[in-house]
């Protein structure tokens, strides 16, 4: 996600949504095993992700705004004072194919780049 | 196991993983949030087996409501599960005679075998799955490890190889389980374990509650087969 305060400027600092945690406790898992939403929804999020790799349409992208600015509103996603528009990128990260039992080379780039969100009309449209 | 038994079993689990959905589905917002909570109080009454063919029509319709708000499921295969479990039910509660109501209830353990089959079969006909390689490049860089310290795994190419192969006899010999009830306790728990899995290291804590709904439906199915054999 990256936050810019004029509509037509580029962000120069762009964060994940919900970067993962270096690890779980015991109790962590168990909670999670009966009650995981971030992580339901995180993974519906990629579902729409990949839906956009296969060619889908604005839906996807639009499910994934709308995620993105429920976060935001939610005070989930904290960005600055300034900031008055939202912009999301998708990163694809696949490995080059290669021999089947070894690993390809790496590849990590941007797939699509949203246009610009307004946060303080930011309605989540359901 | 009797069908009567079996059916209200499965009412209770199907009960409990369509409640654990409803909640998490209250963090959100939108339609899913509103239907959420009208599915939660639904999911109580089936647990309690308050009027079976009414809860699950209405739980039925909200979930193609569901099923068209996002597309497609919105859990993937948990929720396909959810799904064929309680469109298996609703038959059995409207099945007009005892055979009918075997036939559908019978539909949802052969789905469930053949799921596992047809999963393990996909996976042997891989050569990456075959080589181990798959769960590497799982663990090394795509979203579905919970944790940072879990992309370490990728670093044990030996150990996913063993567990790959694993996952693919468990899976295929799946249907062979339901011959004897030994080798049917082992596969289930073989099974469970290997959902718990997934959601511990994957965080697809939903595929257990839905797949262990379908579990009483393959131990009536076994018992039933054993009967006619």
């Amino acid at each position: 996600m990256g936050f810019v305060g004029e509509e037509d400027a580029i962000p120069d600092k762009w964060i994940p949504f919900r970067p993962i945690p270096v690890r779980f406790t015991l109790t962590q898992h168990l909670i999670r095993l009966f009650y995981n939403p971030d992580w339901n929804e995180l993974l519906y999020i990629n579902t729409c992700a990949e839906r956009l790799f296969e060619g889908g349409d604005k839906f996807y992208i639009q499910e994934i705004a709308n995620r993105l600015l429920h976060a935001i509103q939610c005070g989930e996603v904290v960005h600055t004072c300034d900031a008055k528009f939202m912009y999301f990128r998708i990163r694809a990260t696949y490995s080059e194919d290669t021999v089947a039992d070894q690993m390809g080379q790496i590849t990590d780039e941007v797939f699509l780049q949203s246009h610009a969100y307004a946060l303080n009309v930011a309605k989540v449209i359901s | 196991m009797t069908l009567e038994l079996a059916v209200r079993v499965t009412e209770v689990l199907l009960g409990l993983a369509l409640l654990q959905q409803s909640v998490e589905f209250l963090r959100g917002f939108g339609v899913e949030k509103k239907l959420a909570l009208l599915r939660a109080p639904l999911a109580i009454l089936l647990i309690a087996g308050v009027y079976p063919l009414w809860i699950a029509s209405i739980l039925l319709m909200t979930t193609f409501i569901l099923i068209t708000r996002f597309r497609g499921p919105y859990n993937g295969g948990s929720d396909t599960m959810s799904v064929l479990v309680l469109v298996c039910l609703w038959f059995t509660h409207i099945a007009p005679s005892l055979l009918w109501q075997e036939i559908a209830f019978g539909y949802l353990a052969l789905q469930l075998t053949l799921s596992y089959f047809q999963s393990g079969l996909v996976k042997l006909e891989n050569r990456e799955w075959r080589s181990g390689k798959a769960l590497r490049e799982v663990f090394s860089f795509t979203a579905y490890p919970v944790s940072e310290s879990l992309r370490n795994l990728a670093l044990k190419p030996r150990l996913l190889l063993w567990a790959s192969w694993i996952v693919i006899v468990g899976e295929l010999i799946f249907p062979i389980a339901l011959l004897h009830s030994v080798a049917l306790t082992i596969a289930l728990v073989f099974t469970a374990t290997f959902h718990l899995a997934n959601a511990i290291l994957f965080g697809l804590n939903r595929f257990v509650w839905s797949w262990l709904a379908a579990y009483p439906a393959i131990i009536w199915f076994h018992h039933r087969l054993m009967d006619l054999l």
